[in-house]
This record gives structure tokens, C-alpha cells and sequence, in this order.
């Protein structure tokens, strides 16, 4: 299990992690959201040792040392390879580094391109590869050694629905090893799909914490997915609605100031009648980030 | 394998790989064919228009003066019309005409300029010897009044050769080392400085350093670099050893050599001897530096800019040596002798010179070998702060930022 107490760091007058602590046990996702300059890679970077920080990092209970490295698999937000090797001799160089032998390495090369549907051999140039190539590549070389502990900082930047599956299906095949695994979106929908648990950072503080259900109960059920002949001036009319949204047709998302409103809602726009759709929901991970974004601005 | 020889033999292979590494292994050896083929070609085609034609009308004199002297005569011209023809196309120096009038011999020059020197006293001693038999003959002496005029005064020089000899072994040594100590240092000062540059500021090194330590990864890095240095030198030693070994069945370079044996055993006793640490240490410094100033660039595409301080540091040395090499006890020698950078150049000139003591030469060992100690330690915890920053300070910048560290 990674623990992170109480972290702090600033840059001069910057203060870009205030006592941050979340937990990511084994076998678990968690996901780190925030806007750009949050703290999220400064998060990671101290979870890395690459900057100095005040506070505590553990891995099993022990402070992570060089040793520990070798079972940490991280994928930084810009891809980077080494464009002059051939993807073979990119995958092993890397894998050493991570104490893994070459023989070891090499029979599953072939695999592993397979698995994420790489286009080029073992013998092909990293020069000579797409951009979503070289980044499947670098996915691979983040994986292949079998990490206990994966650190991805926006995994799914760059990457096409396709791909991105792909890779929540990798992501999902560490968890089910019993890997623990912290990764950084800013898309929301790849964080609902995949992640146990998440933590939101707002200028280097913790804002939210818990998972996906806590979090949006938090905010209560204030969502009414509606489908009725009603125009949007009737709809905002109501008691207890503060905006709508008209999805397409006839469908409609009621924004609620009080979770309360809705049986009285229920009552108005059903009158006794069958209604196709009236489903009163917590708000969507998107939003709430959007609330929690704009709450800064306020 | 440790991590640490995983980047060293990464390093060692990417370089030896290169095309500008072959390049680097061959240059000298192209340069050396081709200076040897031009001036052979050279010599060849200007061989004819530098000889001389002998002309006589007494086949004994002409003969005479052939077998007295071969080189640079023309033996095929033997009339003064065709003599006159090859001069007039430039494939003649000159003609000499010897004649006799009576019992007086002459020779006649005619040529575009003047006779060479030794030329002409080749042809006036000629001309001596033949008009002094002449004469004898003519004048009817007695063997035993031969021998009387045929003494001459002698003139012996006493020369000490040997302290001359070493004189010149010195001066060679000085050369050689501080030219190869030169070119090495400036050679692998920009291969390090750009290796490290180029990798400056890259997320892979946010993957290496997610993979290594800092200074496992550095000292990874340089030890790469010093093998592809010892393997550059172990193929000029082999290089060199195979030429001198084809250059030993010319008879002419044996004789060159055997004349000159003392010569060559001081110059190589010399170099081989604790002079070569002081080569060998001085690269490692200097490829230190190399590492650390290639840290210091903003990015990676100032990688060219990195050596540059380095490479002037190292031109600095080798010029300062310069002044010197008449007086290798000067004080300023003996003080660079123990400033690390600077004893790479300066102590080896003082072990040639013979005038430094081993318990000297050991004292600035230890100077040279603690301040790399300590350069290193200093570079390694720097290295990866270092490499991953991204901001656009320039080198000096990061220098200050370094020292506050």
C-alpha cells in the first residue's frame, strides 16, 4: 500500500502541495483530478523522490528507497523514448533498469506488442513510429516488469477510444495482479470508468476524497433526467429547479438547488399520468469537478 | 548487472555504433594515408624536374662523376640538344657540362636558377679531385711526394650527443603528451557535454530516475564514455604497433630507427610511465566537467553550447604549456603541477624534465584523485536536479542555483 501523510512543497512563494494525504491500497485504482497546476505531478514527482517534500511517503510501511524502484512502474505526462534504438532494445534497456534480466524481458516482447495492437516488430525503429505507437510502446515499457506500485500522469492524453480501452484494460488486468495504481485525467469519464477511489487537488489542497459513490452522494441527489412535453420556460418555473438543460427531443436535465424538490417535481410533471423517464440522480463526476473548479473562481 | 553498467554498456554501445565514432577512429589514419599519398605523388611527379643532366664529351669523365653520384641525376640525357629540350619543358633542373681544355677540367651550369647548395659543392669537390689527379699525373710525382700533398688538416668536434640526444627526447615527449592529452580532452569534453545535453530536460529521465538512482545513472554515464576513450586508445596502440611493425620492413625507416634507438627509448620511457595516469586522470576530470556543464544547459538543443566552457578551459592548459616547454622548472609550472585541471598538462612536463621528485608526483596525484572524488559526489547529487529541470535559465543561472544547493 502507497501512504501519503500530510505532503507539502512549495516553489518559492508557491505553495503547490499543502498537507496532502490519501492512501492507495494494493489492488486498487485511485485517481488524482484537478485542474493544471493542482499538484498533480508534483505529487507524483515527490512520490518519486525527484523533489524534496515535507511530510511522509511510505511503500509497505518503510520509506521508498532505490530498491523499491524496481517495482514501480511510471508513465510521465509527456511521452519520451529513446528514438534511436529499436523498440526491443528500448523495452529491455528500460526493463534492466528495472532489474529485470534481458531473458526474461524478451520472449514476452512480441506479446506485449500484440496486446496493445502495435503497428511495427521488435526490430523497428522508435524514429519510425506513429506518435500513438511510440505512446503504446511506452505503455508497455511502464508495464512489462509487472510493477506492484503504477504511477500514470494522464495515461490517456493522446490516445483514440480504441486505444484508450486498451489501456483501461491493462490498467484493470495490474489491479486484478493486486497492483496499487494512482493515475492523473482530466477526463472524467476515463476516471468513472476505472477508478475505486479519487482524490481532487485545488491549488495543492485536497478538496475531495472518497470513492466515486461517496463522492457524488456527497452532493446529493440534485440530477432529474426528465423526458416530458414541457418547455424549458415551465421547467424553470418549477420550485426547487435552478437551471435546465435541454438534452435533445423532448429530454431535459433538471438542476436541483435541494434534493428535496423532487417528489414535488415528480407530482407536477406526472399528474397522475405514465412519463418515460424521471430519474433523480447525484451529479456526474464531470460536474461535480466543474462545481468544485468554479467554486474557486466565486 | 547493476544498473550502473546497464547505462555504462548502453552508453559504450550507442557511441562505438555511431557513424561519428568511425569517423573519429579513422580520421587520423585517412589523414595520415592521404598526406602520405600526396606527398608521394608529389615527390613523383616533381622528382624529374628538381635532377640534373651530366653531359661530357669523355665517357670516362661523365662516368666518373656517376659513379661518384647517383641521386637526383638524370642518367638517361646524354647530349646537350636533348639536355637543352628536357630543361626547356621543365622536366630538368639543370645540365652540367664537364669539360677539358689542355690539362684544365671545367664544368658548365645552365639551369632556370642557380645550383642548390650541396649541388654545388658536390660538383666543386668533383671538380677538385679530378683536376688534383689530373695534375698529379701531369706533374710526374713520386708515390711517397703523392702521399706528402695528399695531407690534409683535422677537424674533430667534441660534442656531449647524449645530453643532446636527451634534450631532444624531451622536447618530442613534451609534444606527443601534451598534444594527446589535447586532442583526447577536447574530443570527449564535446561528446560528454552533448550526450548529457541531449538528454536534458526529456521525460525519459523522469523514467530513469523513476528506475535508478541519480548517481548510479551519472557515474553509469561516464564510465561509458572512458570505455569508448580506452577503446579509441587501444586501437591507435594497435593501429600504431601494426604500422611500426609493416613500417620495419622499409630498410630504410629500420635504419632510421636503429640510428636512432636512445632516442626513441627515452621518448616512450617518457610517455609510458605515470605520465599516462595523468592522462587518463585528466580525461576523467575534464569528462566530469563535460557531464556537469551539459547539466547545466537550459535544454537539449544547447547541447552544442555545453562544451564550450570546457573545451575553453582545456585549450587554456594547453596554451599555457606552451611558454614553458624551454623551461620546465619555471615556478608557475611547479604550482600548475598541483591545480587539478592544469597538473594534467603540468606535472607530466616536470616527470619528463627529470627534475621532480616521486613523493611530488604522488602529492598531486592525491590533489587530482580527491578533487574528481569530490567533483563527482558534488556532480551526483546535483545530477538529477539538474537534468530534470525545465525552466529557461540559461547555464550561468543554473551554475549560481547549482552552487546555493
Amino acid at each position: 500500500m502507497l501512504s501519503i501523510q500530510h505532503i507539502s512543497k512549495e516553489f518559492g512563494p508557491v505553495k503547490a502541495l499543502n498537507d496532502v494525504t490519501f492512501d492507495v491500497p494494493d489492488g486498487q485504482i485511485l485517481g488524482l483530478i484537478g485542474q493544471n497546476g493542482a499538484g498533480k505531478s508534483t505529487t507524483f514527482h515527490s512520490i518519486l523522490n525527484f523533489i524534496d517534500y515535507g511530510g511522509s511517503i511510505q511503500w509497505n510501511g518503510h520509506t521508498l528507497s532505490a530498491e523499491d524502484f524496481d517495482h514501480i512502474g511510471y508513465l510521465p505526462e509527456e511521452r519520451s523514448l529513446m528514438t534511436k534504438l529499436t523498440i526491443e532494445q528500448q523495452i529491455i534497456y528500460l526493463a534492466r533498469l528495472k532489474g529485470q534480466p534481458a531473458k526474461v524481458i524478451r520472449p514476452q516482447i512480441d506479446d506485449w506488442l500484440q496486446r496493445f495492437d502495435v503497428k511495427g516488430t521488435r526490430k523497428s525503429k522508435i524514429n519510425d513510429l506513429s506518435k500513438g505507437n511510440q505512446q503504446k510502446v511506452q505503455l508497455i515499457c511502464t508495464l512489462i516488469h509487472q510493477p506492484d506500485l503504477l504511477i500514470l500522469d494522464e495515461p490517456f492524453s493522446g490516445l483514440d477510444p480504441v486505444n484508450a480501452d486498451l489501456l483501461k484494460q491493462a490498467i484493470v488486468a495490474a489491479k486484478e495482479r493486486g497492483a496499487a495504481i494512482i493515475f492523473s485525467s482530466h477526463d472524467m469519464e476515463h476516471v468513472t470508468a476505472v477508478c475505486d477511489r479519487l482524490v481532487m487537488l485545488r491549488k495543492g489542497n485536497v478538496v475531495l476524497r472518497g470513492t466515486l459513490e461517496d463522492v457524488r452522494e456527497q452532493f446529493g441527489k440534485t440530477e432529474l433526467f426528465v423526458t416530458t412535453d414541457w418547455t424549458t420556460e415551465q421547467l424553470v418555473a418549477l420550485t426547487g429547479v435552478a437551471s435546465v438543460t435541454h438534452r435533445h427531443g423532448n429530454r431535459y436535465v433538471l438542476h436541483l438547488t435541494d434534493a428535496a424538490a423532487g417528489p414535488a417535481i415528480f407530482d407536477a410533471l406526472t399528474q397522475g399520468h405514465y412519463i418515460e423517464e424521471f430519474s433523480q440522480q447525484p451529479p456526474t463526476l464531470d460536474e461535480i469537478f466543474r462545481l468544485k473548479v468554479g467554486e474557486e473562481h466565486v | 548487472m547493476s544498473k550502473t553498467w546497464v547505462v555504462t554498456f548502453e552508453t559504450y554501445l550507442r557511441q562505438i555504433k555511431s557513424w561519428s565514432f568511425l569517423f573519429m577512429i579513422l580520421g587520423p589514419f585517412v589523414m595520415i594515408a592521404l598526406t602520405v599519398g600526396i606527398s608521394y605523388v608529389s615527390a613523383n611527379s616533381s622528382r624529374s624536374s628538381q635532377q640534373v643532366a651530366i653531359i661530357s664529351d669523355s665517357k670516362v669523365l661523365r662516368q666518373s662523376y656517376l659513379q661518384q653520384h647517383q641521386d637526383g641525376i638524370n642518367t638517361k640525357i646524354t647530349t646537350t640538344a636533348a639536355a637543352k629540350k628536357a630543361l626547356k619543358a621543365n622536366h630538368l633542373a639543370g645540365y652540367l657540362t664537364l669539360s677539358t681544355s689542355g690539362a684544365h677540367l671545367r664544368g658548365d651550369y645552365h639551369g632556370n636558377k642557380a645550383m642548390a647548395n650541396g649541388l654545388k659543392a658536390q660538383v666543386q669537390n668533383f671538380l677538385t679531385q679530378y683536376q688534383t689527379i689530373q695534375n698529379y699525373q701531369a706533374a710526374k710525382l713520386s708515390p711517397k711526394q703523392k702521399q706528402t700533398l695528399a695531407q690534409t688538416p683535422v677537424l674533430k668536434q667534441h660534442v656531449a650527443t647524449k645530453d643532446g640526444a636527451t634534450n631532444l627526447a624531451k622536447i618530442i615527449s613534451f609534444w606527443i603528451l601534451i598534444t594527446m592529452i589535447y586532442i583526447i580532452l577536447i574530443t570527449y569534453s564535446t561528446i560528454t557535454a552533448q550526450e548529457i545535453a541531449s538528454d536534458k530536460g526529456t521525460k525519459i529521465m523522469e523514467i530513469i530516475f523513476s528506475s535508478t538512482t541519480a548517481t548510479s545513472y551519472f557515474v553509469g554515464k561516464i564510465l561509458g564514455i572512458l570505455l569508448v576513450i580506452v577503446t579509441q586508445i587501444a586501437i591507435y596502440l594497435l593501429g600504431g604497433w601494426a604500422g611500426y611493425g609493416l613500417a620495419m620492413h622499409n630498410a630504410g625507416i629500420k635504419r632510421l630507427v636503429s640510428a636512432n634507438q636512445s632516442l626513441v627509448d627515452s621518448v616512450v620511457h617518457n610517455i609510458v610511465n605515470l605520465n599516462l595516469l595523468y592522462v587518463l586522470l585528466g580525461v576523467v576530470i575534464y569528462t566530469l566537467l563535460a557531464a556537469y556543464s551539459g547539466a547545466l544547459v537550459s535544454k537539449a538543443e544547447d547541447a552544442s553550447k555545453a562544451a564550450q566552457p570546457v573545451v575553453m578551459l582545456g585549450m587554456l592548459g594547453f596554451f599555457a604549456a606552451f611558454p614553458f616547454q624551454n623551461n620546465l622548472d619555471a615556478l608557475a609550472v611547479k604550482i600548475l603541477s598541483y591545480v587539478p585541471f592544469f597538473s594534467s598538462y603540468f606535472m607530466p612536463m616536470r616527470v619528463i624534465n627529470g627534475t621532480v621528485s616521486l613523493a611530488e608526483q604522488l602529492g598531486s596525484l592525491v590533489v587530482l584523485l580527491v578533487t574528481i572524488g569530490l567533483f563527482a559526489l558534488y556532480i551526483g547529487r546535483q545530477y538529477q536536479r539538474l537534468m530534470l529541470q525545465t525552466d529557461s535559465e540559461n547555464m550561468w543561472q543554473h551554475l549560481i542555483h547549482s552552487f546555493k544547493h
